[in-house]
């Protein structure tokens, strides 16, 4: 087991430098990213402080690692307008899109588990009909609709604050969180509905399911003991990346409700061609998304003891 | 063992286990085993998806929409771009069947023009992102070690990036225009083509039947072609149908944010986007119920005929 | 977990388990299959039966409808019973069959591999086994499934308990699932092809090992196969199944040395034997085994059959007593079948 999470951190570390080594060529090497461009115009002041931080006077190889480097230490800079600090902006609205993934990952867990177990035990039932039908609907249907439908529709009803905001009323964070959360657990629980059921479909026929059949266990032990055990494995590692997904911003679903989380932070930047905001949430977005892909597969080999001891 | 089972035996072996795990109403259909002409199996799948109504009437659809998007130059009665500054936010009806918008243009149109943009960057980064996946995918799975190494490492590193976050990198690197979504979408698309491609490769190449090519000296070229792309192509053929919905979702998704296509482009994305900001006048939803349920439609037939074709590929996932 | 010790005293004593008329279809889209048409025997404490026959021919379903584990539908049962001590398994409520699934009737299965579940420990499998049918906490449990072990050969017991399916050989996994199945001293034990997926050596230790299982047990076996020679020094009585009947039925001696139906006679061709000249060379029976929902007319073997005739067409033949007392065939030819085969053996 130490062997293989040491491994996968190695390959980790691998891919995170690879990529960063891109974003950097993207970013640096393509173009100055703290020039004025078109209509938008930065102040040289600004501009002086950003090419100091990242070292634009020196070869390309220095300015990658001063990168790197300030990536590490967590000081990406200021911002193209008012100088504020990148990371103080970026720890601003990560709390709330850390709290909008979980409320959404625990939402679609719940539902596309049970949705998904249902479908598989009763198969060809109602229920299965009915699960089949509504995942298809909500897989089909892009998020970005399902969130614009929403905003429309739902927003400034009940307790569901107005869309597009007035900034002058406060929401309380679980009200403005619900129907960001339920727009992104609509999809995710259709596709983990989906993976549950396939998963358990498999493992019902797996002739293990039957040895416990023959042991005398009762049904429901057969299936929420032998069969989930094997059938949540894919699950897992499902959620994991959609983990990752979500907490480099949820971009779309973000703007959409005006919810100041880190996707939120990234469109208003792009509007405004921010770019050392836009580079650091670029940057964290992936990191993220790489830490959360290797936890998922260490986790995965600690659920399947074949992964975990070969 | 003490008896090596005759292939007759072999194969109503495969039968038996088949049926074992046939569900109440389920054919159990001998499983013909491996070599098999790749026409054969496709006509086999278009026989099973003939009698899924769902999938065939999305086929129906999709056929409907290619014919209007070819047709739109024809068939738009205005000129998407035309603004009418004197007649904005018309309601439906009268000379514009689906109204105005802020600009005065007609929204029938703007549809019409999207579903042709849509189309043309879903089936070109379709084409783009699986002939790279395809052939790369190809080659790391039959070639291995070096080729291997380096495409999955490769592949690793793009599927760091998430989708629509690295779509945007890429946007913003190349510029804007439908040009570069696709490049972008090609970009992102082709490394989840290579791993499909690569696990279907890897599978087949112990396989018996190209053990037996191999071994009556059959060239690498001549195994690949004939007896492993036939049989690897199924499910990377179906992820193509698949693909192309993600790329209608994701260009649109990228005109919403403002990225990608020029603001003033007639495209689903920005036609909701600017759609959503008239909802203070009264009245006006249908500015971004009529976009949003072209991409409903859209996304939603190519998902039922990806279906049709998943479960006529392997009735046995259903 | 004793068994039902309300032995009737009356009449005879009832066999340990007998299965009657047992008749198993499937209802499918292409027509019923009929996996088990009409199949009686019977087996007692101590006894080995074993049920001999080509892959497809009902042997497992058989098994498994003693379990009560044919999902219904599309099974339908319709006629026949299953008596374990003269209770009706078929009509008994599934919540009391199932407390003598695993207790009293225990099944091993072909492929070990796939027949332990790869997330529990096996040891785990095992007190699993233990704790379901009996009162007992999970630390005694844990130390019955070490004796368990132990008893049935595993070396280093200790160990092995904590460790998972995968870290054990083939031969090891099947010993583990035997050790499962006889955690609770089960008077049945059915194994469905336990040796088929392993290496032959392995194969006899297997054999040996439920050879003497059975001795300090006295547990029934019923010992189902494709293979015939498996069975050769093992079995008490032998049925061999064609097409969801028993088409012959006796002594291993009998089955052996004067097979009275063709098919028989065809399996036993196509076996190397120490105990016959060398000239006789193997013969394959030619074709496959019918599809259970087309079974052709007349005797179901006819048309791979050897010795088939007019005679063979009208109808299905019956099972008939041949010779000695406990021994039956369903040929029409049955006498032609044990001239032929006198001459081969002596050729
Ligand atoms: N659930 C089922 N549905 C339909 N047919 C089945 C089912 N289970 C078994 N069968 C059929 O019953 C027949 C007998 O199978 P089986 O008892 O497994 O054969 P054996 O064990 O002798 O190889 C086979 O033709 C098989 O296809
Ligand atoms: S009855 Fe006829 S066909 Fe059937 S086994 Fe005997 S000889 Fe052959
Ligand atoms: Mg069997």
């Amino acid at each position: 087991m130490g062997k293989f999470v040491i491994r996968r951190l190695a390959q980790a570390v691998m891919v995170v430098i690879a990529a960063t080594i891109l974003l950097f060529i993207g970013l640096f090497v393509l173009g100055d990213p703290f020039a004025s461009s078109g209509d938008k115009v930065v102040p040289p002041e600004t501009q002086a402080i950003l090419r100091e931080k990242f070292g634009m006077d020196q070869s390309l190889p220095m300015q990658y690692l001063t990168y790197l480097g300030n990536l590490v230490t967590g000081d990406l800079g200021i911002d193209l307008n008012q100088r504020r600090p990148v990371a103080d902006m970026i720890g601003a609205a990560l709390p709330n899109t850390a709290r909008l993934a979980l409320i959404a990952i625990i939402i679609d867990v719940i539902i596309g588990v049970v949705a998904g177990i249902i479908a598989a035990v009763w198969r060809y039932s109602f229920w299965d009909v009915l699960v089949t039908i509504i995942t298809t609907l909500a897989i089909g249907v892009p998020t970005f609709v399902i969130g614009v439908w929403l905003r429309q529709t739902v927003s400034g009803v009940w307790i569901f604050p107005q869309v597009p905001r007035s900034f002058t009323e406060l929401a309380p964070w679980y009200t403005e969180v619900l129907l960001p959360a339920v727009t992104l657990a609509i999809v995710d629980a259709a596709f983990i509905a989906r993976l549950m059921r396939g998963s358990m479909l498999e493992v019902l026929r797996m002739d293990y399911i039957r040895t416990a059949r023959a042991k005398g266990l009762g049904e429901r032990t057969v299936i929420m003991k032998h069969a989930f055990r094997n059938s949540i494995i894919p699950v897992v590692t499902y959620v994991g990346i959609s983990i990752g997904i979500l907490l480099g911003g949820a971009i779309i679903t973000e703007t959409l409700f005006q919810y100041n989380g880190v996707g939120y932070l990234l469109y208003r930047s792009i509007l405004q061609n921010n770019n050392p905001v836009i580079m650091a949430i670029v940057t964290f977005a992936v990191l993220i998304y790489v830490l959360l892909s290797m936890i998922v597969d260490i986790l995965y080999a600690y659920l399947d003891p074949r992964i975990r001891l070969s | 063992m003490t008896t090596t089972p005759d292939p007759a035996t072999a194969a109503q072996a495969v039968f038996v286990e088949s049926a074992e795990h046939a569900g109440p109403g389920e054919a159990p259909e001998p499983q013909q085993q491996g070599k098999q002409k790749s026409h054969g199996q496709f006509a086999d799948m278009w026989r099973r998806f003939r009698r899924n109504r769902l999938a065939m009437a999305g086929l129906v659809v999709v056929v409907i929409l290619i014919v209007l998007a070819l047709l739109q130059p024809v068939i738009s009665p205005y000129d998407p771009y035309d603004q009418n500054l004197l007649n904005t936010l018309a309601s439906p009806g009268g000379d514009h069947l689906m109204g105005t918008d802020a600009l005065g243009r007609d929204l029938f149109s703007g549809l019409l023009y999207g579903l042709r943009l849509a189309l043309l960057v879903g089936l070109l980064t379709m084409l783009g992102s699986m002939t790279l996946g395809v052939t790369l995918g190809a080659l790391a799975g039959y070639r291995g070690k070096i080729a291997d190494g380096l495409v999955m490492r490769t592949t690793d590193i793009f599927l760091a990036f998430p989708f629509l976050i690295g779509a945007i990198l890429v946007v913003r690197t190349f510029g804007t225009g439908v040009f570069q979504v696709i490049i972008a979408l090609v970009i992102l698309g082709w490394p989840t083509a290579a791993r499909l491609m690569r696990g279907q490769i890897l599978a087949l190449r112990e396989s018996e039947y190209v053990e037996a090519a191999r071994s009556i000296g059959a060239s690498d070229w001549r195994i690949v072609t004939r007896h492993i792309l036939p049989n690897a192509i199924q499910p990377v053929f179906i992820y193509s149908f698949t693909s192309i919905g993600v790329a209608v979702v994701a260009m649109a998704s990228l005109a919403y944010l403002g990225v990608g296509v020029p603001p003033d482009t007639p495209e689903w994305g920005r036609m909701i986007n600017m759609g959503i900001e008239q909802v203070q006048v009264a009245g006006k939803d249908f500015l971004w119920m009529f976009p949003s349920a072209a991409i409903c439609l859209t996304t939603l037939v190519f998902a039922f005929v990806a279906d049709g074709l998943r479960d006529s590929l392997d009735p046995k996932l259903r | 977990m004793t068994g039902s010790a309300d032995i009737d005293l009356d009449g005879p004593p009832a066999p340990l388990l007998e299965v009657r008329d047992l008749r198993v279809h499937f209802k499918t889209d292409y027509g019923t299959v009929k996996a088990v048409d009409g199949v009686s025997w019977s087996v007692n404490e101590g006894e080995t039966l074993a049920i001999v026959g080509e892959s497809g021919s009902g042997k497992s379903v058989s098994a498994m409808t003693i379990l009560g584990l044919v999902p219904s539908p599309p099974a339908t049962f319709p006629s026949g019973d299953i008596f374990l001590r003269g209770r009706s398994l078929l009509k008994m409520p599934e919540r009391q069959q199932r407390k003598l699934r695993g207790s009293q009737i225990a099944m091993i299965f072909q492929d070990p591999l796939t027949a332990l579940n790869p997330v529990f420990k096996v040891g785990d499998q095992i007190a699993e086994m233990v704790r379901t049918h009996q009162d007992v906490s999970k630390h005694t449990a844990k130390k019955r499934a070490l004796d368990l072990l132990g008893e049935v050969g595993i070396p280093n017991p200790a160990v092995r308990i904590n460790q998972y399916p995968h870290e054990f050989s083939g031969g090891m996994r099947q010993r583990a699932m035997i050790a499962m199945a006889l955690a609770n001293d089960p008077h049945v034990l059915l194994a469905d092809e336990p040796t088929t997926a392993l290496d032959v050596t392995v194969q006899a230790q297997i054999m040996a090992l439920l050879e003497k299982l059975q001795e300090d047990r006295n547990t029934a076996i019923v010992l189902i196969t494709h293979d015939l020679g498996v069975v050769a020094s093992y079995a008490d009585r032998i049925n061999v199944m064609y097409a969801g009947r028993i088409v012959e039925s006796g002594t291993a001696d009998e089955i052996f040395y004067s097979p009275r139906h063709a098919y028989t006679y065809g399996l036993l061709s196509s076996l190397p034997r120490m105990d016959q000249s060398r000239q006789a060379r193997l013969q394959p029976i030619k074709g496959i085994p019918p599809s259970l929902a087309r079974v052709p007319q007349g005797c179901p073997f006819h048309p791979r059959c050897t010795f088939a005739t007019d005679a063979c067409l009208p109808q299905v033949p019956e099972l008939m007593p041949v010779d000695g007392a406990g021994h039956s065939a369903a040929c029409v030819h049955s006498d032609r079948v044990a001239i032929a085969y006198d001459e081969r053996v002596t050729q």
